[in-house]
């Protein structure tokens, strides 16, 4: 059993009377420890599914498996557990809250979860142990970015979820924060998720999922993924 | 343009709850400044249509004569009177239903049957003279002597069914010299434009001061002969004009002026008239006088001329007895000097008897003597002889010598003489014995003759003697006779002088009296004429002054609401610029100016505060007035009238409600409009997160949750919004504060005044003028410690203080006889720190209203001046120094000792009105009460339960505000946290739904935004207890009304509840809001800022 299935999983919103299907009888697998990279051109389905797969949204028909829990009967209730406790979050604009400092934002993570890690030693490890008193206003865009990962880090997840992670950054800072999460996959075997249009990434990932108008075009294992300091776009 | 106009019809429709929180808080801050402000205008107006309509009197004439026909017939006369109704009062103790009520009687005009109500406020009537017409609310009206109509108004004037008997105490006041009848029986119920309220219905020198009832009686109840007593005069012209502007004081004013202006001249004739009547009268008892004095005078010279005739009699009777006198005293002394005579005879006949016998006595003796020597001899003679004998026989004896013979011899010569000497003796003796036998006999012949002289003539004396005596019994008859007649007669003239005195003195009595009696008429003093406008009329005027002092209120409350709306303006209208700052800068961009630009959201603003201010003035400008209206209808009697909107005032509102919210407006914009389009397309610079003061306190902070450090982060980052809240907040608080605080003030006039301050349960007023006997019964039953077991004495009097500023205060000056048991019912004590009082004997102890009316602290003098009949000061002032100042609620008082009462006033304290203690129970109660009334030496039995239900039902009237403040606090705190709540929740909509994402819970969510308004909360509901207690003393202090104090203190129970009721508003607030946080999409997270 790998440690997230998707079968068969469709999304339909209710338009007025017109039913959209986000997603589509979307199937595929992740393993624990994978990078994985799923992309697609914009309205492809990437968010629902990211939504769904976050606990941010219930599937409308389906199954979707997260080490064994099934995530797609979770009630809101379960789902609030579930993103408390199972998933980091990656935001495209970083999310941080502006009236926290950089250590308060991880806290803000730590402090409702169950085995956090310590929000210092996170913040060290992204390489800010000098910011952790700044306010998200002092920071980089990058630098905030790294909060928000030592945020979702810091919670301990079972599976980070990193949304267009480097959509609102330059290209060196994005290829950084690109690394931070492959360094982090690697070294911690976190499941990293990263949702992108950007097929560039694609290279660094184990495992890449195409999405395509709803449903998955393709599922490609890269044996031998390349560093994230090595790619270019 | 017209694109740009869809945009702010879009706006408001995308922004509804925007645009309602400002009309809202706009709508309240207009609603409630108009309502309240139009309040005292709508009951001023209710006011003068009752007024006009029931044809309230303008000017009213009081005479202290009384007014004549004559008098009305110059009233009439004057220049810009209207119409005049004379009419007759009297105020009167009256007994109903057991209780006993100071009335007014007042004559019902005969127009008022046939008149008819309009409405609630017109009365017409076909008699134009008919004023101060009454509307009939209940039963008929009089129809035969004795029956009345009295005031319909249960509340204050105790309970009365149609039918009850209203028994008038003949005893008080002048009833018998007003009145022709004592008992009325009710008949109908009305409401009269002369008393508009009930608890200010007049001020009366009988009973306990204040007028409680009033009944209106036929005129055949008043005496015959009784002039009028007032006159009720209306003005040409007034009713036209509003009832208390300028311009009808100006128009009543000219007709005062001109009333009194022929007042001398009339009080002159009045003077003339009464003069005129007397001197009739007393010309007539003069003459009659006159009569009675001729006829006396004749009786008494009748009386005199036969007394003197028996003088007369008597002197000639008295002559005739000294004659009589005379004579006997003649005959006495010839009696008398023949006694003499008699005597003398007798006693030189004695006396020659005597000497004769003494002569003879001595020739006896004499006699006796020779007899016996005689005798002796002739004894001796045998001897001699014997001895002869022997002398011759010796002789013969022969022998015999010589010498023996001579001497024998001589012997015998001798012995021989001596026998014939003693016979010569015997011879001489007979013979002296003859011739004194002889002699005694021509002697006792001699005496015979003169004894026999001296018999006759004792005879004829004694004859004499007994004529005397005959004589002089006859004179002492005829001097007793006449003695009698003479006492007879002194009897008389005693008897004539008593009559005549008595007589004289009747007359000198009666001359007097007459002479008194033409004084009095020259000295008839002209009476003055009282001439009063409707200022002197204590309803119309305790309701404009309650009207004035809505207005006092109104012009301080409603800011509150307006700086509210200006603040809820600024952070609503600074949102709305921030969240369209993009738009904001594509319209630059595309060359609008930014005038154009501002000018859409001034458009927005003013729509939303135009629509505020419209619709809170058409409702609350409707609403407040019904409302305060209502309250006050439960003291005064003034029918409802139309409640038009007053210009000037909406306007005014409308003005301030949309002029600050534009302001505020413009300073939201402004800022934002400076920048260039550039910056404008750029999303803002996210408001930087700041380090605030709590941090710096270390370990605290570091033990915050992120959620609390946040929440306090937050409170401090937007700045307007915190004051905004607190404002509104402590606005809310403060109104609920205000509006409990209201209720506790008047509370505590019950519960502190009557469950601390005063223990005595009932005060009793004796007659001042009560009988012996009555006194007694009284005093007995006051001094039975079964009925009362604590009494003290006291003696009452009403004066009015004066301050330095010419404010007046009528006043109760009570000197207790025994003034540490008085204090025992009365507690004497500070207000603020309850410290004891106590009456020295150096001045006086005066509550703390009278002090704070005139100004006065302990230490400096309290004035006092008596009052006349009807109740003006006068110019005899008095004065006291003040040594206390205690805590006292109801009533104005000055409390000294006897002493000290009579060293101010020069006068003996009558100890005429007892305070005691008294039976909770209503039956024993009742039975004291009728017990003491029975004796005839009471006047009034006055229990505190009748005072506590008045202040019962003037919490009534304030539990109606109450109502409207708490809605209006809740409407406050609604606005204002929707408000925040809405800012909140749409601008921290990214934050949220992150958090979402983070994996919070509901709850936590909830807890990460409502923690903010909560703590807003608490900080302002805290700030709006400091606040309402500014507040509430200023609304307790405008609205105190005249002899009572509210209390001073807030209960901690109100501030409790102030403060709950807060939170409570805040609880449902984020009820409400709850869906709406609830409702953020976590997909919104993933949205690039706007």
């Amino acid at each position: 059993m790998a440690f997230v299935e998707f079968r068969e999983v469709s999304k339909v919103y209710q338009m007025g009377e017109v039913q959209v299907a986000a997603v589509r009888d979307m199937s595929f697998d992740i393993e624990q420890g994978e990078f994985v990279v799923i992309v697609g051109p914009s309205g492809a389905g990437k968010t629902t599914l990211l939504n769904m797969l976050g606990g941010m949204d219930s599937a409308t028909s389906g199954t979707i498996l997260l080490d064994g829990a099934p995530v797609s009967s979770f009630n809101k209730r379960q789902l609030t557990q579930y993103r408390r406790h199972d998933i980091g979050f990656v935001f495209q604009f970083y999310n941080l809250v502006q009236n926290l400092t950089a250590r308060e934002n991880v806290e803000l993570a730590s402090q409702i979860c169950k085995n956090p890690l310590d929000a210092d030693e996170v913040l060290a490890a992204v390489g800010l142990a000098e910011r952790v008193r700044n306010f998200p206003g002092q920071l980089s865009g990058g630098e905030q970015q790294r909060v928000a990962i030592a945020r979702a880090l810091a919670k301990n997840p079972k599976l980070l979820l990193c949304d267009e992670p480097t959509g609102a950054l330059d290209y060196e800072t994005g290829k950084a924060i690109l690394k931070l999460l492959q360094d982090t996959c690697r070294e911690t075997g976190r499941t990293v998720v990263v949702v992108t249009h950007n097929t560039a990434f694609t290279a660094i990932a184990n495992r890449v999922i195409h999405v395509r108008e709803g449903s998955v075009a393709a599922v490609e294992l890269n044996e031998a993924p390349a560093s994230a300091e090595v790619l270019e776009w | 343009m017209k694109t740009f106009n869809k945009d702010i019809v879009r706006s408001i429709c995308h922004s509804l709850g925007r645009f309602i929180a400002i009309a809202a808080i706009v709508a309240l801050g207009c609603g409630f400044y108009a309502g309240l402000r139009m309040t005292a205008p709508d009951m001023k107006l209710a006011a003068d249509a009752y007024y006009d309509g029931t044809g309230l009197m303008d000017i009213r004439v009081v005479s202290t004569l009384g007014l004549t026909d004559d008098d009305i017939a110059a009233l009439r006369e004057v220049d810009g009177v209207e119409a005049v109704m004379a009419a007759y009062s009297a105020d009167v103790l009256g007994t109903l239903d057991g209780e006993q009520y100071v009335m007014r009687v007042h004559s019902l005009s005969p127009a008022a049957a046939a008149s008819t109500a309009v409405d609630d406020a017109t009365i017409a009537s076909d008699d134009a003279d008919y004023l101060n017409r009454l509307e009939l609310a209940e039963g008929r009206w009089p129809e035969a002597p004795g029956e009345c109509v009295i005031f319909n108004d249960r509340v204050m004037a105790g309970p009365s069914e149609l039918g009850d008997v209203i028994t008038v105490d003949g005893s008080v006041g002048e009833v018998e010299d007003t009145l022709a009848r004592t008992e009325f029986t009710i008949v109908g119920r009305v409401h009269s434009p002369l008393y508009v309220s009930s608890t200010a219905m007049g001020t009366s020198t009988i009973g306990s001061g204040t007028v409680q009832q009033f009944m209106y009686v036929l005129p055949e109840d008043f005496s015959p002969d009784l002039p009028y007593v007032e006159a009720y005069v209306t003005v040409k012209g007034a009713a036209d004009l509003p009832a208390d502007s300028d311009a009808y004081e100006a128009r009543v004013a000219e007709v005062v002026a001109a009333i009194e202006a022929i007042a001398p001249e009339r009080e002159q004739a009045r003077v003339a008239g009464l003069q005129a009547e007397a001197q009739a009268d007393l010309d007539e008892a003069r003459a009659e006088y006159e009569e009675e004095e001729a006829r006396v005078k004749a009786e008494l010279a009748d009386a005199r001329a036969e007394l003197d005739a028996a003088k007369e009699e008597l002197d000639e009777g008295q002559r005739k007895l000294d004659a009589a006198a005379t004579t006997l005293a003649e005959s006495e002394k010839k009696v008398k000097n023949g006694e003499k005579e008699y005597t003398q005879g007798t006693d030189s006949l004695e006396k020659r008897a005597a000497e004769a016998e003494a002569q003879f006595a001595e020739a006896e003796s004499q006699i006796a003597a020779n007899e016996a020597n005689l005798a002796e001899a002739q004894k001796a003679l045998p001897n001699l002889q014997a001895a002869l004998d022997q002398v011759n026989e010796a002789l013969a004896t022969p022998g015999l010598p010589d010498e023996q013979k001579a001497p024998l011899e001589a012997q015998k010569t001798e012995l021989e003489k001596n026998i014939a000497d003693i016979e010569t003796a015997a011879t001489a003796l007979e013979a002296a014995k003859a011739a004194l036998a002889e002699q005694r006999a021509a002697a006792e012949a001699q005496m015979a003759a003169a004894q026999q002289q001296l018999d006759s003539g004792k005879t004829s004396m004694e004859e004499g003697k007994k004529q005397l005596e005959e004589g002089k019994a006859s004179y002492e008859e005829s001097k007793a006779k006449l003695e009698e007649a003479r006492a007879e007669y002194e009897q008389g003239v005693a008897d004539y002088d008593a009559a005549a005195a008595e007589a004289n003195e009747k007359l000198d009595d009666a001359e007097q009296e007459l002479a008194d009696a033409q004084a009095e008429i020259n000295d008839i003093e002209p009476p003055d004429w009282l001439v009063m406008d409707r200022a002197k009329n204590f309803g119309v005027v305790s309701f404009e002054n309650d009207a004035d002092r809505i207005d006092a209120i109104a012009s301080f409350f409603p800011f509150i609401f307006f700086l509210v709306a200006a603040l809820v303006a600024l952070t609503t209208m600074t949102r709305m610029v921030e969240e369209e700052r993009m738009l904001i800068g594509t319209f630059k961009a595309l060359g609008y100016s930014r005038a154009c630009i501002t000018s859409k959201y001034l458009i927005y603003a003013a729509l939303a505060a135009g629509f505020g201010a419209v619709a809170g003035i058409a409702v609350l400008s409707q609403v407040l007035p019904w409302v305060i209206m209502e309250a006050y209808s439960i003291v005064y009697y003034v029918p409802r009238g139309p409640m038009p909107i007053d210009w000037p005032i909406a306007l005014a509102a409308a003005g301030l409600g949309v002029g600050i919210t534009l302001l505020a407006t413009w300073a939201a914009a402004g800022a934002t409009l400076r920048e260039t389009p550039a910056a404008l397309m750029q999303p803002p610079a996210p408001k930087a997160g700041k380090r605030i003061l709590l941090e710096r306190t270390g370990p605290l902070w570091r033990h915050l949750s992120f959620s609390w450090k946040v929440t306090f982060r937050n409170i401090f980052r937007y700045k307007r919004r915190l004051i905004m809240t607190t404002v509104g907040i402590a606005g809310c608080t403060a109104l609920l504060l205000t509006g409990l605080g209201l209720q506790n003030s008047i509370n505590d006039i019950i519960d502190v005044q009557y469950g601390e301050l005063v223990n005595y349960n009932v005060v009793i007023s004796e007659k001042d003028d009560a009988a012996d006997d009555e006194r007694e019964a009284a005093g007995a039953i006051l001094g039975d410690t079964g009925r009362l077991p604590v009494a003290v004495r006291a003696t009452e009097a009403s004066m009015i203080a004066q301050g330095a500023d010419g404010t007046e205060a009528m006043t109760t000056i009570v000197a207790p006889d025994d003034a540490p048991a008085f204090e025992g019912l009365w507690t004497m004590r500070t207000r603020e720190d309850h410290e004891p009082v106590t009456i020295s004997g150096e001045g006086a102890v005066i509550t703390e209203k009278l002090a704070t009316k005139l100004g006065l602290s302990v230490g400096q003098s309290i004035v006092f001046a008596e009052q006349d009949d009807l109740g003006n000061a006068t110019a005899t002032t008095y004065s006291v120094p003040v040594t206390g100042i205690i805590e006292n609620y109801v009533g104005d008082y000055a409390f000294m000792l006897p002493d000290t009462y009579r060293r101010v006033f020069g006068e003996e304290p009558d100890n005429l009105t007892v305070y005691a203690q008294a039976s909770d129970d209503a039956g024993e109660r009742a039975a004291l009460s009728e017990a003491l009334r029975a004796t005839g030496g009471v006047d009034t039995v006055a229990f505190n339960d009748e005072t506590i239900d008045t202040y019962k039902q003037m919490l009534k009237s304030v539990d109606m505000v109450v109502v409207v403040l708490v809605v209006a606090a809740a409407a406050l705190a609604f606005i204002v946290l929707y408000n925040l709540t809405n800012i909140n929740i749409t601008e921290r909509a990214r934050e949220i739904a992150t958090l979402k994402v983070l994996g919070f819970t509901p709850h936590e969510v909830n807890a990460y935004i409502f923690r903010e308004i909560v703590l807003l909360t608490i900080i302002g509901a805290a700030v709006g207890l400091g606040l309402g207690v500014v507040l509430e003393g200023f609304v307790v202090v405008t609205a105190e009304v005249d002899q009572v104090m509210f209390g001073r203190t807030i209960h901690a129970m109100s501030f409790a509840v102030a403060f709950a009721l807060t939170l409570v508003f805040t609880a449902i607030v984020m009820l409400v809001m709850r869906p709406k946080l609830a409702h953020i999409d976590m997909v919104e997270s993933l949205k690039s800022n706007e």
